[in-house]
């Protein structure tokens, strides 16, 4: 029972270990991201850029084509 | 070589508190141009920490899960594809916060983000409802959500829908589109403005309503509801946004009026008739009846809002302990009154309520270095808001308070319908851009009796140079200033179009003005010149 109990033990242990040690390398990370605005740099220089050449390229309809239709709902009447 | 001295307990302290704001060199962060940062700045450990967790992981981290809980995120990739000023804006939005937040420590940086975590919250509740609805991006499938959305103009107040909100969704078709983005990312707005200028309209009328038709006019709206409410604020140049809206989107549309002169009561009467007209065609539209018990639930709520938005004034107006810079007060007061009840807004006042109460009861001043308490008057360049934070921290300008969070100033009775209906029609018709822009001179000089309750020896007088309305009164406020030895300074701006008169000439304006008239140094030199036109 008892050598049961001390493997149990070890596995959770490291297992908590793990979790803290990825916890805190993630902050870490986390950290020169934020700190170093790596996040602003990423976004201005490669995710925007690409971003606006699919706009840039984008087909679209042409509005002006579009019929003005003036009498298509029914007039409105001031009730009041 | 001389051998530097250093003082190691110096540098222990500016590590642990962050170093004091005369020293701090904030311009040395940029890079050139791009406004980027070399690095953020350190503001000792605990302020640094709290921004970094509190701010930047927490808003990044509900940025995602904001997008889940409103629309999902095939809808938000779709709608990233398909729509510049969704992809442009949204990624940019935690950078809208530092620019936001530059300089501040202790209880101004605990307080004033809530500001930006409520409006980022509602701007995807609000785009996210639109793509979950939007025809153009499922092949002009028309689905549940579609029928239940209600389109209006961004300066028609989402009160208005109150008496559906418990079956419709009510989402201004500007305010994300075109108002925050201009906030977030100014190079969006910059396309449509040229957009509308293509097909020959000219190019002097209000940027806003020329970059509103050009979303139009580049088709980049969703189609998201059945049909719209229009209205005609701030001006003429928002008719004939109206025009270009109905011809685009052929849809269903009610215009619905705001009076200029409003203190007229056969104009209020008109107005009351107007909103029940709006509230008819509404019920023909949805078929659905008006829901008197929605309202006056949801008014109540709102109602709380302004109260303590009274509360707010009062410690701003007669203290030293107002938690809030400029920036945050502005936008969210704004955007909170003109969209109306959300959930979000109840939960940012609360976390500020808590920091304001701190503040008061420890006597705590959040801007220690203000040398003038500032009033800004009229409206505000939208790709400059964050000034306020630049000139606190190059000059000590604390900008208390602003026009366009004094202009909602009022609760809304719901004890009888009649009652209700003339409050909501005083709300309507106090607009932005209304009551103290165009509404009148009795209201647009409420800036002096506004500077004397708020304490303000100084003022900031926006420019707007495409605005017909205050370009009219310049003159009288230059009288007005002189008459009454007010410290002002004028800011010239085309509103969203930062390519007229760029930030950079802005601080240029506002340091010539603290250097040759009111003869000051700056808190923080490296301040007063940089370069930062390529900025989001």
């Amino acid at each position: 029972m008892k050598k049961c109990k001390c493997k149990c033990g070890c596995k959770l242990g490291k297992l908590l270990a793990k979790l803290l040690g990825g916890v805190l390398l993630a902050n870490v990370v986390l950290f020169i991201v934020f700190f170093f605005d790596l996040d602003g740099k990423f976004l201005f220089k490669v995710v925007e850029p690409l971003l606006c050449k699919h706009y840039d390229n984008m087909e679209r309809k042409d509005t002006l084509k579009s019929p003005y239709d003036m009498d298509k709902y029914p007039s409105y009447q001031f009730n009041s | 070589m001389a051998k530097k001295n250093r003082d190691y307990k110096k540098l222990a302290r500016d590590f642990w508190y962050g170093k004091p704001h005369g020293e701090r060199r904030l311009g040395e962060l940029y890079e050139d141009k791009t406004g980027l940062y070399k690095h953020r700045e350190w503001r000792g450990v605990s302020d640094t920490l709290y921004y970094f967790y509190n701010v930047w992981l927490y808003n990044y981290a509900h940025m995602v899960t904001d997008v889940m809980k409103y629309g999902g995120p095939i809808n938000f990739a779709k709608g990233v594809w398909r729509y510049r000023w969704l992809g442009q804006t949204y990624l940019t939005a935690i950078h809208w916060i530092d620019r936001g937040t530059e300089g501040l420590r202790g209880e101004a940086l605990r307080a004033s983000p809530w500001h930006h975590r409520g409006m980022i919250n509602s701007t995807i509740k609000q785009f996210q409802r639109m793509m979950k609805a939007d025809t153009k991006i499922r092949g002009g499938k028309k689905n549940d959500a579609w029928y239940h959305t209600i389109a209006h103009n961004e300066t028609v107040w989402g009160g208005m829908f109150y008496p559906w909100s418990d079956k419709f969704e009510s989402v201004p078709i500007e305010m994300v589109p075109y108002f925050v983005t201009c906030h977030v990312n100014c190079h969006t707005v910059h396309n449509y403005i040229d957009a509308v200028q293509s097909i020959g309209l000219p190019g002097d009328p209000c940027p806003m309503c020329q970059a509103e038709s050009g979303l139009f006019v580049l088709d980049d709206m969703p189609d998201y509801a059945p049909f719209m409410v229009t209205c005609n604020e701030a001006c003429d140049a928002s008719v004939a946004t109206s025009t270009l809206q109905d011809w685009f989107w052929d849809k269903p549309l009610f215009a619905l009026p705001m009076p200029m002169q409003f203190d007229d009561p056969l104009v209020h009467k008109y107005c009351m008739k107007e909103i029940e007209e709006c509230w008819k065609f509404v019920e023909e539209q949805t078929g659905v009846p008006f829901n008197w018990d929605q309202l006056v639930k949801m008014l109540k709520l709102q109602n709380e809002l302004q109260e303590f938005e009274w509360e707010k004034w009062d410690v701003a107006a007669k203290t030293d302990f107002y938690p809030i810079n400029g920036v945050s007060q502005a936008l969210y007061r704004i955007y909170q009154s003109q969209y109306g009840e959300n959930e979000i807004w109840h939960f940012c006042d609360k976390k500020v309520r808590k920091v304001m109460e701190r503040c008061v009861s420890k006597k705590i001043n959040p801007y220690p270095q203000t040398r003038h308490r500032v009033i800004a008057w009229s409206c505000a360049p939208l790709y400059y808001s964050h000034w306020c934070t630049w000139a606190y921290n190059c000059w000590g300008l604390n900008v208390v308070i602003n026009m366009d969070s004094l202009m909602f100033d009022m609760t809304i009775r719901t004890d009888s319908y009649e009652n209700c209906l003339s409050d909501m029609a005083t709300y309507h018709m106090w607009a932005p851009m209304r009551r103290m822009a165009v509404g009148g001179m009795h209201h647009i000089f409420e800036l002096w009796e506004n500077m004397e309750k708020f304490n303000c020896d100084m003022v900031a007088m926006y420019d707007q140079l495409q605005c017909k309305g205050m370009q009219g009164v310049h003159g009288l406020f230059e009288d007005e200033f002189r008459k009454r030895n007010v410290n002002a300074f004028w800011m010239p701006h085309a509103l969203p179009d930062s390519r007229t008169v760029s930030r950079m000439e802005l601080r240029r304006i506002i340091n010539d003005y603290m250097t040759t008239v009111m003869h000051e140094e700056p808190l923080d030199p490296s301040l007063l010149d940089f370069d930062d036109s390529m900025s989001w």
